[in-house]
């Protein structure tokens, strides 16, 4: 009982994060930003869902000789959740990369310390 | 303009006789439905796939037991065709030594390793990254049998991390390991393992892709254990196959036929 | 075989597949394929065909995504029609 409701609570939390990522990709400005809040959403949200699919399979354990298929799977979800740890950050920063090298303009305010002049356009 | 408005006919009226078509289809996994319960008189051939196949050929996997060996021949031709289709690429594609024109244009070859650091988080986690795809790659060829994979979705995982490779770093890193010549050699190869295993059996007085003859060659206990041997060898040959020619495809593709100045 | 996820997936998918029919960008159009490739790899899984969506996830989503990039890279991107 105490399994279901932890899954269920890091699966909700998984889908929240998922909804701030579409919140975000809708609501942000421009082409960096939506991308950071995609990136960072799906990359929680996903090890969030993965952790409680974990959690979820521990409901039927009973000892380490008899429910061991259990561990197998486990395994495997973390391998998956490792996988997702590495790449998916990675592959935002690729993106961010390739925009940054075809010139996608940021929305920065005029003024802003932050604020890029014309000949500023690369590092 | 004009041509749209046929375009359009065309696809309203050939979707619409499909559709009237699929009015006679039996519902999704109806048991009383002709491909599952047979007609009747004679017995259907899912049925005896279904009951039959795991006794005849030790394979757990029925969807690969059937692939790879009662549609041998399906099979052996499908990897025909994707051979086909890369060596119709390369033939289209591929220029050979210099040309005059303005694809010449040179781009310096700009690695990570070669000091571009805007490139270094990406290759580094590719190169973390690949080994794991390649020994998934493999281990889905060589457990196609018991669970889902073999052949065909091996090879494309095992050509997607030479890609991936030549995306990361550069297509020359990708082309060091994985030259022209050997994917060249590889493609052939792979069809060949594929149509050896026919011929032995053919050799051996059974009919062209008869698995179960090749049990003296095999030193299995049985025809069925030599079927299922059998069975990994034909999808490592497809498998070989498809990992060259996907990489093929992609390193013509990206780079116009030059095999230099990838992505 | 679930009802409901079915409509879902089959809703998506005609969406998919119209925008990546309609849209002039072609490297929006790939990449909507792509969608549409991992849409229909999960109605496969979801019927219980597993070694038909593992096909599709790695060729039809996978593979030929790239292959359709490299191609649009080497082409022109907008489409004329």
């Amino acid at each position: 009982m105490i399994i279901t409701i932890l899954s269920v609570l890091l699966i909700g939390a998984g889908t929240v994060f998922f909804l701030g990522a579409a919140v975000g990709l809708v609501r942000f400005p421009d082409f960096y930003t939506r991308t950071h809040a995609a990136g960072k959403g799906d990359t929680l949200s996903s090890l969030l869902v993965i952790l409680g699919y974990c959690v979820y399979q521990l409901k039927d354990f009973e000892s380490f000789g008899e429910s061991w298929p259990i561990l197998l799977v486990i395994l495997k979800l973390l391998g998956i959740s490792v996988f997702i740890l590495i790449t998916s950050p990675t592959s935002t920063h690729a993106l961010m990369d390739a925009g940054w090298e075809d010139k996608v303009e940021p929305t920065i305010q005029e003024g802003h310390p932050n604020h890029l002049n014309d000949d500023s356009g690369k590092f | 303009m004009l041509s749209k408005v046929f375009a359009t006919l065309a696809v309203v009226i050939t979707g619409s006789i499909l559709l009237y078509g699929v009015t006679d289809f039996p519902a999704f996994g109806d048991p009383k439905s002709p491909a599952s319960a047979g007609v009747p008189g004679s017995e259907s051939v899912s049925q005896y796939f279904i009951t039959e196949s795991y006794g005849d050929t030790k394979v757990p996997n029925l969807v690969t037991s059937v692939l790879a060996d009662y549609r041998g021949y399906d099979t052996m031709f499908e990897t025909v065709v994707i051979f086909a289709a890369g060596m119709a690429i390369f033939a289209i594609l591929r220029v050979v030594g210099d040309e005059k024109d303005s694809r010449k244009k040179r781009v310096e070859e700009n690695t990570f390793t070669n000091g571009d650091h805007s490139r270094i988080i990406v290759g580094t986690t590719c190169r973390i990254v690949v080994p794991v795809i390649q020994l998934f790659a493999l281990y889905v060829i060589a457990h196609g049998h018991h669970s889902p994979g073999g052949g065909f979705q091996g090879g494309v995982i095992l050509g997607a991390s030479f890609i991936i490779l030549a995306l990361s770093d550069h297509l020359n890193a990708a082309l060091r390991r994985f030259s022209e010549k050997s994917y060249t050699i590889i493609a052939v190869v792979g069809i060949l393992i594929y149509a050896a295993f026919g011929v032995v059996a053919q050799l051996l007085g059974a009919n062209f892709l008869d698995y179960g003859v090749l049990q003296p060659l095999l030193f299995t206990d049985g025809p069925e254990m030599a079927r299922s041997h059998s069975m990994l060898g034909v999808e490592i040959g497809v498998a070989f196959t498809v990992t060259a020619i996907m990489f093929a495809i992609y390193a013509n593709l990206s780079t116009r036929g030059l095999l230099r100045n990838g992505l | 075989m679930i009802l409901a996820f079915d409509i879902v997936i089959l809703v998506f998918l005609v969406i998919a597949a119209i925008i990546s029919l309609s849209v002039k960008d072609l490297l929006s159009a790939s990449m909507i394929y792509g969608i549409y490739g991992f849409l229909i790899c999960l109605l496969w899984a979801e019927m219980g065909a597993v070694d038909v969506a593992f096909t599709e996830a790695s060729v039809g989503a996978g593979i030929s995504t790239v292959l359709l990039v490299a191609t649009v890279f080497n082409t022109k991107r907008k489409s004329s029609d």
